[in-house]
């Protein structure tokens, strides 16, 4: 058994910023991680973070945006913090070496987007995704930080209501392990995995939300998944928001952009959701083109699209076979991003003592109903660093616990009895066939019935993921048995977004029912929190949202 | 249309050498061969293994070598690959032991990384004065100015900080191959980024220090390979270049490989022509001498005898000017 003071799960721009802050000061934290670090979903952000930097802009306008982006939804304590520490935190990771683009006066150059009233998207050409995660890779080795990378996280282990540690699979050499300790920080990332044309990396299997929700943590506001107007029509892949930051046009098949209908001031900078809806819309009415919408950079010139789009411009051609300097790129709405996740407060704390999560596993909430283009990469920052600072405070006066090895026994016996199972079953295409029902039926738009018929489709597949079998018998990188444990995950968050997306009877952001298209400040302004009960069946239970400054309006763009 | 992908499979716990095993798999327009063997494993073998991710050519798993050439999986199309080849054959990258079918160990690499110091040494005096600072209502922040030049560098000419850390230059590496030692191109790539960094402040120059020393910068072959094969279309050689050229303008000349383009440049510029014996002595000092002792015995024998005493070449005027344009001479 290992042990140490800190286990941060999870190597993506949370995990690691969590970690430059713990090491920082000398901490015993160790990075534990299913891949190595700089593979990390994070990287794959392209347009930009937000923060208030110009002197005509100010951070309380970027509250202000933030809160009505979430649709009211999002707790603004919490988007206080987000948005006030911002410029100090963009500031930091400059310090620590990241690298953005600048503007002619030598500051950090700002591009608009979406749902944000003044540009202030920091941006490196179009990956600062990538851009970030590896200059915070490079400072946690700077500090010398312990990484168990290619180890599964399989289970959250409790004593006494307090946090003892994880148990995790090594993935290379077929090994469980514990590994003890005071603090966890859970920085999973999302579950894009759940639905079937997504942006997200295959990784992304929400693990982490599972895991703890076994653990009797509650996920909240799970109902709210983000759609991204702009992913290849082909594969999903992103298209970043700042391609309309810099000025591109959305099209339908006449040639029109259509979102003068949908928000006549904003246009193509709306917010996720509108343009999304918007978007699947026009290819509802027939107005698309070929299932897809065109977006179009032509007009800004070859120059600006090499200099400042220079990513997206390779993947259209890569993988949509489009020039994006000759010919406008077919795209359509794709799963994003999870607002919900492990419900934490604004230091990353869970219900569980010295539990934390942070980045898109958490839901603080500071995206409430609808995250706004460029406060992911943010947020991963702000509340990776405030875990990582309460996690220090907190092992002061943090208690010896002890670490039940039984967990580990459990865990192993887990892998073991489906590695002997002689099932028919093949999860690689249990895993389409939900991906397909949760895009048709709990996507853009919901709506009871095609609710219904989902939720029969994940009962099914709940059944016949008993007699999953597994080829793979052997204990070396033996990546069958992981991707059947991360089936059974998104099976589950599946199963928590759909019935959550049931029982909110209203329309807030993301969440778009069709039999309710109205928000109902009355009735739903809370959030909503799911657990299993003793059967493993999933409850729900509600929350206040917190609203501090501005009182819920008519959200218009 | 139907077609095969070849695979490299050794699985440590049950082969005692490697093998290929094929598969049969149905093309559709736009597959990649990440598609493809996604479809072998869900479909047909599940133990077939293989790291993926992102597959949007950012994070770097899938690279592995398609028809012989190290690329990642997920920006490789089938249908030009089969045009050209009738079959997908995939194995794993070189360079780095294989731990199972197309899984490398890649801990050499990231040691590799990690040894170049991958990170801000110092700070500059204004960064270093300005601490984390939570702004209160009606607050601005102010922010350190570099202005475009300073930073250019790292936001449009030079592409270092583009890389993915995926390992195919590693794997194509005309230099690994002669030295497993030898630091490769992405990590000295990513030295030179740093290096180049205006908010870096390595006083003693101790990166180009310790980057100069053996299995460093200096045993680089320019076989250009790193560039050809780079996904993501960097140049480490380039960098790499650009770092001899910065170490020899600051003067770190303790290394062979420096000592013997200093003494190549000296040679050249005194007579215009190469003093063989002279560079060798030069770079490798006595023991470097003797070393070559046995290679010059046999040139000797093959009637390939350096002259004794060069002459003046005919146009040694140009070569001083032109070594005057390169601001070569005092070097």
């Amino acid at each position: 058994m290992l042990k140490h003071d800190v286990v941060i799960v999870g190597a993506g721009l949370a995990g690691l910023r969590a970690a430059v802050e713990l090491r920082k000061k000398g901490i015993d934290a160790v990075i534990v991680s299913k891949v190595y670090p700089t593979r990390s979903h994070s990287g794959a952000a392209q347009g930009g973070v937000n923060a208030a930097f110009d002197e005509n802009d100010s951070w309380e306008s970027h509250f202000f945006d933030t809160v009505k982006g979430s649709d009211y939804l999002g707790d603004q304590d919490a988007i206080e913090i987000l948005t006030s520490e911002a410029p100090a935190n963009i500031l930091d990771l400059q310090r620590m070496g990241v690298v953005f683009n600048r503007n002619d006066k030598g500051g950090i150059a700002q591009r608009p987007f979406g749902g944000q009233s003044f540009p202030r998207s920091c941006y490196y050409a179009d990956a600062v995704g990538h851009m970030m995660l590896h200059g915070l890779f490079d400072n946690v080795l700077k500090y010398k930080t312990k990484i168990l990378y290619e180890y599964l996280v399989t289970s959250l282990v409790t004593d006494n209501g307090k946090v003892s540690g994880v148990v995790a699979y090594d993935i290379k050499n077929g090994k469980f392990e514990g590994i003890a300790a005071k603090a966890v920080l859970f920085a999973t990332g999302g579950y894009g995995q759940v639905y079937s044309s997504n942006t997200n990396a295959l990784i992304n299997t929400g693990d982490g939300m599972a895991v703890s929700i076994k653990a009797d943590v509650p996920l909240m506001d799970m109902e709210f998944v983000q759609f991204h107007p702009t992913t290849l029509k082909s594969t999903g892949i992103l298209v970043t928001e700042g391609a309309r930051g810099e000025g591109a046009y959305l099209l339908n098949s006449l040639g029109v952009r259509f979102m003068s209908k949908y928000a006549p001031k904003a246009m193509e900078l709306a917010p996720r959701d509108v343009v999304a809806r918007a978007e699947q819309t026009e290819i509802n009415e027939g107005r698309g083109v070929d299932g897809a919408i065109l977006l179009d950079v032509r007009h800004l010139g070859k120059e600006r699209i090499m200099e400042r789009l220079p990513q997206i411009m390779q993947l259209s051609i890569d993988f949509e076979g489009v020039n994006p300097i000759y010919e406008p790129i077919p795209i359509r709405p794709g799963a994003h991003y999870s607002m919900g996740g492990i419900k934490t407060d604004y230091n990353g704390r869970t219900v569980v003592e010295g539990y934390y999560s942070a980045g898109e596993s958490a839901c603080v909430s500071v995206h409430g109903a609808n995250r706004l283009g460029g406060n992911s990469l943010l947020d991963t920052v702000v509340f990776g660093r405030r875990s990582g600072i309460d996690i220090a405070e907190y092992l002061k006066t943090a208690e010896e616990r002890k670490f039940d090895e039984s967990t580990v026994k459990r865990d192993e016996e887990v892998f073991e009895k489906l590695k002997k199972s002689s099932g028919k079953e093949r999860h690689g295409l249990l895993k389409s066939e939900l991906q397909e029902e949760m895009r048709a039926d709990v996507g853009v738009f919901r709506e009871e019935n095609a609710m219904k018929k989902a939720l029969d489709k994940i009962n099914e597949l709940k059944e016949r993921a008993k007699n999953i079998g597994i080829d793979d018998k052997s204990k070396t990188f033996n990546t069958d048995i992981v991707e059947a444990f991360e089936f059974n995950n998104i099976l589950l968050i599946a199963e928590v977004i759909a019935r959550g997306a049931i029982l909110r009877k209203e329309s807030r952001g993301a969440h778009y029912r069709t039999d309710f298209p109205e928000r109902d400040d009355e009735n739903w302004l809370k959030h909503t929190l799911a657990t299993l009960d003793g059967n493993g069946n999933i409850k729900f239970d509600f929350s206040e949202v917190a609203v501090t400054k501005f009182k819920p309006q008519p959200r218009t763009y | 249309m139907e077609f095969k992908v070849r695979a490299y499979r050794f699985n440590p716990e049950i082969d005692e050498k490697p093998y290929y095993k094929e598969y049969t798999v149905e093309d559709y327009p736009g597959m990649t061969v990440l598609n493809a063997l996604i479809k072998v494993k869900s479909e047909l073998d599940g133990t077939l293994s293989f790291r993926r991710s992102c597959r949007s050519a950012i994070c770097g798993s899938c690279a592995m070598k398609i028809n012989g050439i190290s690329k990642l999986a997920c920006k490789t199309q089938v249908s030009p690959e089969i045009e050209k080849f009738g079959i997908i054959n995939v194995e794993p990258l070189a360079n780095m032991p294989v731990v199972r079918d197309l899984i490398v160990d890649q801990e050499i690499f990231f040691d590799k990384i990690k040894e170049i110091k991958p990170y801000l040494l110092g700070q500059r005096e204004d960064e270093a004065h300005n601490h984390f600072h939570v702004l209160k209502e009606g607050e601005k922040i102010s922010q350190p100015v570099y202005y475009k030049p300073e930073f250019q560098n790292l936001t449009g000419n030079n592409d270092t900080p583009n890389c993915i850390l995926c390992e195919c230059c590693y794997s194509e590496c005309g230099g690994v191959v002669g030295n497993p030692r030898y630091l490769g191109p992405a990590a000295l790539a990513k030295l030179y980024r740093y290096s180049e960094d205006p908010r870096d402040n390595d006083k003693n120059g101790s990166r180009l220090v310790n980057g100069s020393k053996p299995d460093g910068m200096w045993d680089c072959v320019h076989c250009q390979s790193c560039e050809e094969f780079c996904p993501k279309g960097i140049s480490p050689v380039k960098s790499i270049v650009k770092l001899h050229e910065r170490t020899i303008k600051n003067s770190i000349t303790f290394s062979a490989g420096s000592k013997h383009v200093v003494s190549i440049a000296k040679s050249i510029g005194e007579t215009g022509r190469l003093d063989e014996i002279k560079v060798a002595f030069e770079s490798g000092g006595i023991s470097g001498l003797i070393n070559d002792l046995p290679m010059a015995f046999g040139a000797g024998l093959k009637g390939k005898i350096p002259p004794l005493r060069l002459k003046l070449i005919k146009d040694m005027e140009d070569i001083r000017l032109a070594y005057k344009e390169l601001d070569l001479e005092e070097k």
